[in-house]
This record gives structure tokens, C-alpha cells and sequence, in this order.
């Protein structure tokens, strides 16, 4: 009946500060076990810090990506036009700091064109109840044609410039963390356990920082507070989640939804400045390349929280990188640590008492770990398409868990509720 | 008279809808610090009027006045500074925000979201016994919980005047009590309650005053000292209560709905309708008494051929159902009136007409060949309409915009058009009013005499034994005992029902 329905059964209540502990355990258990790795398969690539820092360089862009979805998705929106709203990132920055001849005024042009995107999907799923999927996918549509319009119209007479590609761009100045670099660098030369890894992994994420990468770190944290400690972000949120109270309770829920895709349109736009101002020195067509969906991705595997999501971005940052500098064999590695990992989760389950599921995961482990002793490196077409596997694998493992927000892609009209 | 001002003064108030008057010379008086039931049938206007009260519609004429103020409402936010709060008969809260956040939402101006908020919430808390954890997830409450999470919304922002929708509704009984002990501390430190319900007997031990609504007026304020539940019941219709009872027997010795020895297990695999047998006639009603959970539900599932019969055959006059699917056991002459009406019978977002066909999508009149028939199905639904009393605008609205007992008579009239040899009534009159229930008996009774079958399933005791021409009692699974209706009181059959007194005692 319904007191039944409605009373389910209680997740478990785990306040913030355990929350934040299991994180952190989470966190240090993976570092501890690419270490491992790295011993046992010699592979030093696991955790040098040309790994890390092209982690970094390519967990950026998804991390805006997650990060915009996640404030639009808090608000109610699906956002799946991220993947647009970013190409139209990529060309503002260009825009933006090729006819000024500054960077910062791409930076600003990135994030205003990717807000501008944002505010086409507001209007159209707000204001017009248009379904979010059908906008999201007319902006990824459209994206690739306005911007292809506009290079022709801006770019071609320009020397160095096309319609696929603006000429070379001022570039931001990077900056280290003084005192980190050369010390570091030579320690991790050793290979020793633990404290060249450590050295590998500070160094990376230490050394020849973009602005644009510490911005984008900044925002993680700034999301958090501005949308889970300030009563804006409340209201944001309860738009997500039950717009009709929401309503009820005087918050004016189209406005919120507006600014959050907005908001939403301008991370992602900030994550297209990355791709054409820190990760390549011009605009290119097609420079988005799937990161939106990626980004997407990260955002579900992240549960809609700004921790986990960067988190998210972090791996499939990490298995890019790692495709991109220690090729076969370093993916080749990860499929022991794939392997053994399927095996623990077949172990929980059995001991968890689903023996179906126990089996599955057994199986498929025996198969990677076979996979990895009886090869020694990976067809290199396998390797290229790694960080799309892992999104899957990712997504397929991690969504039973997930919590979304209830009212999240609904549409929602002013004054029909009950 | 009471020596202060009254709260809330209601006069000459009157609404119009295009085509309905919801609404027309309402008065009513609330004296501060008492608790005040406004009764009234579903669809009578209680609704309405608090909508009124509450700022989200406007009255075309009257006057409102709160503590002796002529006041006029533009929306919620008006009433709210008057004082004035509402609690939603269907909560107005986001399962995946804390309580604390639920509550501090659009009011985050007074303490903040942070620990100010926190400290005033427990304050309130305390001071009106609401028992409620700041912190908690709102989806990890049960349903009495939550509803004290709305009252303390309302109180947060200040209220001194709660209006309460049908708060009961949803409530198990030892959750009313608790309730109830809310609202008399809340009486106690000086508030005033508005209480809207249909149900009397809660009315009557809560209540300091109640007002009788019928048909979009105030029809009497009575004292709940001075009268009975039926008469308030009266007072609600405006008539007589129906009473539930058959004449002449009809039963017949032809064979509609042999079951025997059927047996089926649930999803874990316990045995949830045990070893059952039973033989329903022509023109027989028979009753299935059991408190809930003991199998009843099932027992349907399996005529129906929603659930998997284990063992033991089904049939239907000559035909043999054990292996048909729910579609075509319908189109061999079962009707099924569904014991949770959302859940199963109706589409709520659909228009009427296309409730209509759902479940007849395979006869006329609502297929031509082998497509759908609008204009047949639509005319149909109108004839249903009018034949059944069903009070709606029209057949394009949603099923969703008619009250429960009008959903209810939609329901039945589909299902008796379809001509079923069988039909299976489970509840057919919980959470309607009495106009309908009496027309639901009505119903029941002609095809009765017509030569209908009815397996028919009830949780009031008066309606099984007033209804049926056999009593069978079902306990965890099994059918324990038989029963006559002419002799059998309640008592004697609640206490067979849980299993008491085994055996029979006809």
C-alpha cells in the first residue's frame, strides 16, 4: 500500500566526514595499487609525472565538462548539448584572444560562448518545454556548423587561419610551484618505491601550470560551496529535485533553471578555452572530440557531487594519458589491476550472497588476467580506444549505485502542480 | 461567544469555474486557538475553499478577514505573512535534500541554511513535540514523519494559522494519534488549525468545531459533542446513508467461476494463496473476508492471470483459464475493478476515453477491424458517463482530474460494459464518498440480478456482510471458514478472520 511505497528502505546514513574519509581511503588504496603495478610490471610510465601532468592536461576539459553537467543536471536540466556548448568554447577563445592578442580575453570569449550555448538550451527547455535530449542533441548538431560558418567568415583571410582553424593563438604564461621541479625530478629518476611515485605524481601536477588548470581546479571546490552552502544553491538544487515544492515554497524556478544552465554552458565553454589555448596552440575543428559525452560520463560516475565528479575525470584523464605516453604496454599493465580487481568484486558478491553475479565477475576476471599473461602488449588499436572503454566499463559497473536528481529531465511547468 | 477576535472569518465567499460553481456563499467563523473540521464529500469544495484561504486562487465574491482584518490574497506569499500555512495533502518536499534544507527553503532570509536554522528548527521542534531531526533525509522518513516536517515548515515561517488537507489520508492509524497529539499541543500554545477530511470518526475526536460542506456550501457548524458520525455523515449527503444490502437471492445453481485446489507462490517462494477451492454461481456475490496481506490480493492476481498459477485449475463456465494470458481471460468475460485504482484500472494521464479502452482495446465498441475506434470508443464513454454518474467536465480530461470516486464509477461502468460473466470487485467503494459507494451497491445489485458473478473483496466488514450472498474467510493463504450473512455480525466475523475462532460458524 502506499505508507509501504513511500517508505523505503533507508540507504546508509553516512554524514559528510565519513564520506569524505572513504574518499580520501579510495583515493590513496588506487595510488598504493598503480604503485604496486609499476613494481611488479616495471611499466615506469604508471606513475611518472609526464603521466600526471598529461593526467591533469586531460582531465581538465572532461572535469569542466562533468562539472557543467552536474550544475545543469542539480537544476533539473539534462544537459547532453555540452559536447556543442564546448565547440563553441573552443571557437570564442580563439576568437576572443586572436583579435584582441590576448589570452585573457579568450578566456573570457570561451566562457561567454559557451554560456550563450547554455542559454539556447535554457530557452528551449525552459521557457519552450522542449525535451532536454531533443535540444541537447539540436546544439550538438548546430555547434559544428556555427562554428565552421563563423571561421569562414572570420578566420580564412587571416595568415595561419582557415575554415577549420584560426591562426595561432597568444598563449597564457605557465607557472611552477617554485623549488618543486628539480629536486623532484631527480628523485623520481631512482625508482624508488613509493617516494619517486610520490615525487612523480607532485611534480606532475606541480610544474608548468596554465591558469586555465588552476582555475579549473578552483572551480571544483567554488561549485561545492555555491551549491551546497548558500541558500542560491539551495534553491538551485530543490528545483532538481522537487520543482512543484520548490514552487510552492516562492522559489522562482525558471530563473533558477536558467542561470544553472547557463552556468552549466559556461563551464563546459571554459573547458573548450583548455582545448584550444592550453592543449594546442590554435583552434581546430572537431578539437572537442567527444570530451562533452566523456564528460557526461564522469558526471554519472561521479553521482552528481563535485568530489566524485572530478574524480571521474581524473580516471578517464589518467587511462587517456596513459594510452597516449606509455602506449600498449602500460594499458597492457592495467589489465592485471583490471583483473584482480574483477576478482575481489567476485569475492564480495559471493560473499554478498548473489551467486550469478559472483560468477559473471569471476569469469571475466580469469579472461583479463589470461589476457595479460599470455600477451605482452595490446593491439594498438585497443590502446587508442582505452578511455572510451573505461567509460563504459565505468558506467556499466558503477550506475546501480547512482543517485540522480528526482526531477532531472522532467519537464516542468509553472502552476501545473498539485 | 469567545471573548477575542476569531482567527479567520469567511463571508458570502463564491467561485466559478468555467461551467462549475466550486464555491458559492461560504461562511464560516474560526475562533483562535481552536481546532476547526471542514467536512464534506469529495468534490463538495473543501479544496477549493482552502485554495481560496491559502491565496492560490481568488474568490469572485466575499470577504476574507484574519484577526478581524479584511485581507485579499494574491498568492501563497501573501497568506504566509498574514500568518497563514498550508499543509499539502501531498507532501511538498525533495526526498534527496535533508530536512534542514527542506525547510529553510524560500524562507532562507529569516535564520540562513546554516546552524541559526538548525538551532530555531530544534527550538520548534521541542516546543510543539514534533520530534523532527534536522539533519535526517527526508527519504529515509516514513509518512507520519514527514508530515511533521511539513507542519514545521509552516511554523518556521511564522505561522499562527495552519490550514490541514485531508492529513490523514495517508496515515496509518497509530500515525493519526500521533498526529492528533500534535495538533492539540498546538491548540495548547495558543494556534489555530483548520482541518479539512471526509473521515467523521477522526473529525469527531479532534475537532472543537466542525462545518459541513455540501456541494460547494456551508450547510451547518455543529459541536462534535452534539452529534454522531452518522448523523454528520447525513448532514454530508444531504440524504439518508445507503445502506449495504441485498433482497431476494438471485443465486442460481449454474457454475460461473470454478476454482480448484490452486495454489500459487510469490516471487520468494511462499506459498501465498494455499490449496484455495471455491465455486462462484450466476447471479451469486461472493465475499472474501481477511485482513489484508493474507492473500486476497493474490488470489485476484491469479484469476487475473497477473501472477503464476503453481497448481490447481481455474475456469471460467466451460472455459479452462489456467493458461491464458490476463487479455484474453478479460474477453471471456471477466470485469476487474482493481483494489488500487493507480496503480492498476486507470491511465491518469490519459483522457477518459482512452481509459475507456484500456483492457476492451480488442472489442467493440472500441475497435473497427482491427484498429481503434475514436468515434466509437468516444460515444461509448460518453453513454458511460451519463449512465454511471461520473461528474467530470468532459471525456478529454485526464483521469488524474477526477476525484477518487468518480474514477471509481469510470471504472466500473468500463468494466460492466465489456458484459462479464465475472467480475471481480476488490474494494470497489475504498476512498469514495457515499454518493458514490451507494451508486457502486446499486450497480453491483442489477447485475446481480442479471446474472453477474461477483468475487468480491472488502476490508469494511458492513459492506462484505450486507453484500454477499456467501462468506468465505481467507487467513495466510488458505480459506479457513464460511460464513452466513444473514447471521454473521462484524465481530463474529473479525474475530474469524484472524483466525480465532477456526472453523465455521455458519
Amino acid at each position: 500500500m502506499i505508507e509501504q511505497e513511500i517508505r523505503t528502505p533507508a540507504p546508509d546514513t553516512d554524514d559528510r566526514g565519513q564520506r569524505r574519509t572513504r574518499v580520501l581511503a579510495l583515493g590513496v588504496g588506487i595510488f598504493v595499487a598503480l604503485i604496486l603495478l609499476r613494481l611488479i610490471t616495471g611499466e615506469s610510465d604508471i606513475t611518472s609525472s609526464g603521466t600526471m601532468g598529461a593526467t591533469l592536461a586531460l582531465a581538465v576539459p572532461i572535469g569542466m565538462a562533468a562539472l557543467g553537467g552536474m550544475w545543469s543536471e542539480r537544476s533539473g536540466v539534462v544537459n547532453i548539448g555540452l559536447e556543442g556548448m564546448m565547440t563553441f568554447g573552443t571557437w570564442g577563445a580563439a576568437f576572443g584572444s586572436y583579435f584582441s592578442g590576448n589570452p585573457w580575453l579568450g578566456l573570457l570569449g570561451g566562457i561567454i560562448a559557451g554560456a550563450i550555448g547554455g542559454l539556447l538550451h535554457a530557452v528551449a527547455t525552459v521557457t519552450f518545454g522542449v525535451d532536454h535530449i531533443v535540444s541537447g542533441v539540436a546544439i550538438n548538431i548546430l555547434a559544428p556548423g556555427v562554428t565552421r560558418y563563423m571561421s569562414d567568415l572570420f578566420f580564412t583571410h587571416e595568415t595561419g587561419g582557415g575554415a577549420t582553424q584560426s591562426p595561432p593563438l597568444p598563449s597564457f604564461p605557465t607557472w611552477s610551484v617554485p623549488g618543486v621541479g628539480k629536486p623532484l625530478g631527480s628523485l623520481e629518476k631512482h625508482h624508488w618505491i613509493l617516494v619517486s611515485d610520490l615525487a612523480g605524481l607532485v611534480r606532475g601536477v606541480l610544474t608548468n601550470l596554465s591558469p586555465i588548470t588552476l582555475l579549473g581546479i578552483l572551480v571544483v571546490p567554488a561549485s561545492y560551496y555555491l551549491l551546497w552552502h548558500t541558500a542560491f544553491g539551495l534553491r538551485l538544487r530543490s528545483c532538481g529535485e522537487n520543482p512543484v515544492a520548490a514552487e510552492s515554497l516562492g522559489v522562482g524556478v525558471y530563473r533558477m533553471k536558467y542561470a544553472a544552465v547557463v552556468i552549466s554552458g559556461g563551464l563546459a565553454g571554459l573547458g573548450g578555452v583548455f582545448l584550444t589555448m592550453v592543449a594546442s596552440s590554435n583552434y581546430q575543428e572537431g578539437q572537442v572530440n567527444g570530451r562533452g559525452y566523456i564528460g557526461l560520463a564522469a558526471m554519472i560516475f561521479g553521482n552528481w557531487r563535485p568530489g566524485m565528479v572530478a574524480g571521474g575525470a581524473g580516471l578517464f584523464g589518467y587511462t587517456d594519458a596513459l594510452q597516449l605516453r606509455g602506449g600498449g604496454g602500460a594499458v597492457h599493465a592495467m589489465l592485471l589491476l583490471i583483473g584482480i580487481g574483477l576478482l575481489a568484486l567476485a569475492i564480495w558478491r559471493g560473499y554478498k550472497r548473489r551467486p550469478i553475479a559472483a560468477v559473471v565477475s569471476a569469469v571475466v576476471a580469469v579472461g583479463v588476467l589470461l589476457w595479460f599473461f599470455l600477451t605482452d602488449a595490446l593491439p594498438r588499436e585497443i590502446v587508442t580506444y582505452s578511455p572510451h572503454i573505461t567509460t563504459l566499463l565505468v558506467l556499466a559497473f558503477a550506475s546501480q549505485r547512482l543517485r540522480m536528481p528526482a526531477a532531472d529531465g522532467m519537464r516542468y511547468r509553472k502552476g501545473e502542480g498539485h | 461567544m469567545s471573548p477575542t477576535e476569531p482567527a479567520v472569518e469567511l463571508h458570502g465567499i463564491t467561485k466559478r469555474f468555467p461551467g462549475v460553481v466550486a464555491n458559492h456563499d461560504i461562511d464560516i467563523e474560526v475562533a483562535a486557538g481552536t481546532v476547526h473540521a471542514i467536512v464534506g464529500e469529495n468534490g463538495a469544495g473543501k479544496s477549493t475553499l482552502m485554495k481560496i484561504l491559502y491565496g492560490m486562487q481568488r474568490p469572485d465574491e466575499g470577504t476574507i478577514k484574519v484577526a478581524g482584518k479584511e485581507v485579499a490574497f494574491h498568492s501563497p506569499a501573501d497568506a504566509i505573512t498574514r500568518g497563514i500555512g498550508m499543509v499539502h495533502q501531498h507532501f511538498m518536499l525533495a526526498d534527496n535534500l535533508s530536512v534542514l534544507e527542506n525547510v529553510v527553503l524560500g524562507a532562507e532570509k529569516l535564520h540562513g541554511i546554516g546552524g541559526k536554522a538548525r538551532r530555531r528548527i530544534e527550538e520548534i521542534s521541542r516546543q510543539y513535540g514534533l520530534g523532527v531531526e534536522p539533519d535526517r533525509l527526508v527519504e529515509q522518513l516514513g509518512v507520519g514523519a514527514r508530515q511533521r516536517v511539513e507542519i514545521l515548515k509552516v511554523l518556521y515561517r511564522g505561522a499562527k494559522i495552519l490550514i490541514l488537507d485531508e492529513p490523514t489520508a495517508v496515515l496509518v492509524p497509530q500515525e493519526v494519534e500521533e498526529l492528533f497529539g500534535n495538533l492539540r499541543e498546538l491548540k495548547r500554545e495558543g494556534l489555530t488549525v483548520i482541518f479539512i477530511s471526509h473521515k467523521l470518526d477522526e473529525v469527531l475526536s479532534v475537532a472543537d468545531t466542525i462545518t459541513v460542506i455540501r456541494r460547494g456550501t456551508t450547510v451547518d457548524t455543529v459541536q462534535p459533542g452534539a452529534v454522531t458520525a452518522r448523523q454528520l455523515a447525513e448532514l454530508m449527503v444531504g440524504s439518508e446513508l445507503p445502506v449495504p444490502e441485498l433482497r431476494e437471492s438471485t443465486v442460481t445453481d449454474v457454475p460461473v467461476l470454478t476454482m480448484r485446489d490452486v495454489t500459487v507462490r510469490d516471487a520468494d517462494g511462499r506459498t501465498v494463496v494455499d490449496d484455495v477451492s471455491l465455486t462462484i454461481h450466476e447471479g451469486e456475490i461472493l465475499g472474501i473476508a481477511g485482513v489484508e496481506g493474507n492473500g486476497q490480493a493474490e488470489l485476484v492476481e491469479a484469476i487475473m492471470g497477473m501472477l503464476p498459477v503453481e497448481s490447481g485449475v481455474i475456469r471460467l463456465s466451460e472455459t479452462d483459464l489456467t493458461g491464458l494470458v490476463t487479455r484474453r481471460r478479460r474477453e471471456a468475460g471477466i470485469g476487474f475493478i482493481p483494489e488500487d485504482r493507480h496503480r492498476h484500472g486507470l491511465l491518469l494521464d490519459s483522457p477518459l476515453w482512452e481509459n475507456r479502452i484500456l483492457g476492451h482495446q480488442t472489442r467493440p465498441p472500441n475497435v473497427k477491424g482491427r484498429l481503434i475506434d475514436r468515434q466509437g470508443a468516444r460515444r461509448d464513454t460518453e453513454r458511460i458517463v451519463r449512465d454511471y454518474d461520473v461528474r467530470t467536465p468532459g471525456i478529454d480530461v485526464t483521469a488524474a482530474s477526477l476525484s477518487g470516486g468518480n474514477q471509481q464509477k469510470l471504472i466500473v461502468g468500463r468494466e460492466m460494459s465489456g458484459r462479464p460473466k465475472l467480475l471481480i470487485a476488490a474494494h470497489p467503494t475504498r476512498g469514495v464518498d457515499v454518493g458514490a459507494q451507494s451508486a457502486i451497491w446499486d450497480h453491483l445489485r442489477h447485475a446481480r440480478a442479471d446474472g453477474l458473478a461477483v468475487l468480491l473483496i472488502s476490508a469494511d466488514l458492513d459492506e462484505l456482510i450486507g453484500m454477499s450472498d456467501t462468506l468465505r474467510v481467507i487467513l495466510r493463504g488458505r480459506l479457513v471458514g464460511e460464513a452466513d450473512p444473514a447471521t454473521i455480525t462484524p465481530d463474529q466475523l473479525g474475530s474469524l478472520m484472524t483466525g480465532a475462532g477456526e472453523g465455521s460458524a455458519a
